[in-house]
């Protein structure tokens, strides 16, 4: 393990040295270097600059992940359960993951306006599909030896998706999730792009017109921690709540 | 009219027809039964038949006067496999079944405590599954189609997967479990000296048909000696003799 991160670290720093190589030859408006970058970075963040902008890009995540999360295990389990819902519901599920969902943004900013709530929808249309196919696979999970079990014990349709289906796809539903945090992340930025004025995306949009790129660099290095950091929740709290559902035999 | 009725019973799946073909037979209360054959002779599928998994075409199967019609928690049901849920404790495998029934009560834990120390798993009762071996897996369980003491219990070639050691072990606690608890067994195997040891009688299938059938009579409690007697011997030649004719 150990050794792992030493030579991640490694990795790491021989990328910074060829940067910064790569810096001293080129112009900052293309390149700046790792340092000027770090400096911009603590600059903002010590003025409380990037503050406000952190805060709505974390809740347009985090609402958008609710709400995708919400219909998308939702939408899982009827589909999974039922086979008349997913024969039903199938082609148009097909048909809204075809659409790309991003070309969408500007159709959101006109109906929902420029505010959160635009953001919030394209963020949850991203992020519901991939929750959807895992919780939908994750639920043919259990094994026909254990519906069995579960039918000879005389259980009910409730109790054998509560007690036997959704605890055995919980891998593979957190396995969901994952991807669904990512991809949330990028669907909030992508609005930022489009419409409004907050948000990291809104602040990466406005450092290429004030031609500020070491602030966009600050920015981009603030969003993929914050990426890493989402993906990494993920991970904790499935080791904390969800140990046990992990575990698979053999 | 015996405790466990299978009559005239048949039964096809899909292109297959008769898998099994015409069968009867009948257990007396607390009497254990092995159904011996060879791999897709259709034991197992009676076995289902006789637990209501499946539904035959004709004939019917009746359990303590009761028509089956479809499968009960008042019968016990061990898979090939241990099937045990990965994410809960042995003792919570074990009272899988009353949890699906009702609340789960200060008796039935001690009740799921004992099983699980009859057969030898005191110190595991709250190991996940994936921390057991195979054999103390297979003990699981058994104790968990115990529990809710059953009028009459399934097996299917629950020991199969288990080294010969292992098996003998988990065969002599099944026989004292189900001595204790009186329990009516149907027991499925391929192998011969499983049958003999664990039987007071035993089937003999061969595509879809009982085509032989005898009584095992050897000294009660089967012991580790009984495994070598002579008449052990006979009885397992016998049925060799029954399997193997056709084919060799």
């Amino acid at each position: 393990m150990n050794r792992h991160a030493g030579v991640s670290i490694g990795i790491f720093i021989v990328l910074l040295i060829i940067w910064e190589l790569a810096a001293q030859r080129m112009s900052q408006l293309v390149l700046p270097s790792p340092m000027i970058i770090l400096e911009t970075l603590w600059l903002h963040l010590t003025s409380g600059y990037f503050l406000p902008h952190i805060g709505i890009t974390i809740s347009e995540v985090l609402l958008g992940l609710l709400l995708g999360g919400l219909f998308g295990l939702t939408a899982g389990i009827v589909m999974g359960e039922s086979v008349f819902f997913r024969k039903v519901l199938t082609p148009y599920l097909i048909a809204s993951q075809a659409v790309p969902k991003l070309a969408l943004a500007p159709l959101f900013i006109l109906w929902f306006g420029f505010g959160m709530t635009s953001k919030v929808v394209i963020t949850a249309l991203v992020c519901f599909f991939p929750i959807l196919e895992n919780t939908m696979t994750g639920l043919k999970y259990s094994n026909k030896q254990q519906l069995d079990l579960f039918r000879m014990l005389g259980a009910n349709k409730w109790q054998i998706l509560f007690q036997l289906k959704i605890p055995a796809g919980i891998p593979a539903i957190i396995a969901g999730f994952r991807v669904g945090v990512v991809l949330a992340l990028v669907g909030a930025v992508v609005g930022e792009f489009i419409g409004g004025s907050e948000g990291l995306g809104a602040v990466i949009i406005a450092s290429q017109g004030m031609m500020d790129t070491p602030l966009m660099f600050s920015s981009l290095i603030l969003l993929t921690a914050l990426g890493m950091m989402l993906y990494q929740t993920v991970n904790l709290i499935e080791n904390k709540y969800f140990a046990k559902y992990i575990r698979r035999q053999r | 009219m015996g405790f466990l009725e299978i009559q005239n019973v048949r039964f096809s799946y899909g292109q297959q027809r008769n898998i099994i073909d015409h069968v009867s037979w009948q257990i007396e209360k607390g009497e254990f039964h092995c159904l011996l054959g060879r791999s897709g002779c259709g034991k197992t599928t009676l076995l289902k038949l006789a637990a209501g998994l499946l539904q035959g075409e004709d004939g019917q199967i009746m359990i303590n006067n009761k028509k089956v019609t479809k499968p009960s928690n008042e019968y016990g049901f061990v898979f090939q496999s241990p099937t045990l849920l990965e994410w809960k404790t042995a003792i919570e495998n074990v009272l899988l079944p009353i949890k699906l029934k009702r609340k789960i009560k200060e008796q039935d834990q001690l009740e799921a405590n004992n099983l699980l120390a009859q057969v030898g798993l005191a110190e595991h009762i709250h190991k996940f599954p994936s921390e057991l071996s195979g054999g103390q897996q297979s003990r699981v369980a058994i104790a968990r189609a115990l529990i809710h003491k059953p009028i009459i219990l399934f097996l299917d070639e629950p020991f199969a997967a288990l080294d010969a050691i292992t098996r003998e072990e988990l065969q002599h606690d099944l026989l004292q479990l189900c001595k204790e608890q009186e329990t009516t067994v149907l027991f499925i195997t391929h192998d011969i000296s499983e049958a003999v040891f664990l039987a007071d009688r035993i089937a003999v299938m061969d595509r879809g048909k009982i085509i032989f059938d005898t009584i095992i009579n050897l000294e009660r409690p089967r012991l580790e000696h009984t495994r070598y007697s002579v008449s052990f011997n006979t009885y397992s030649k016998k049925i060799r003799d029954v399997l193997g004719s056709k084919h060799i």
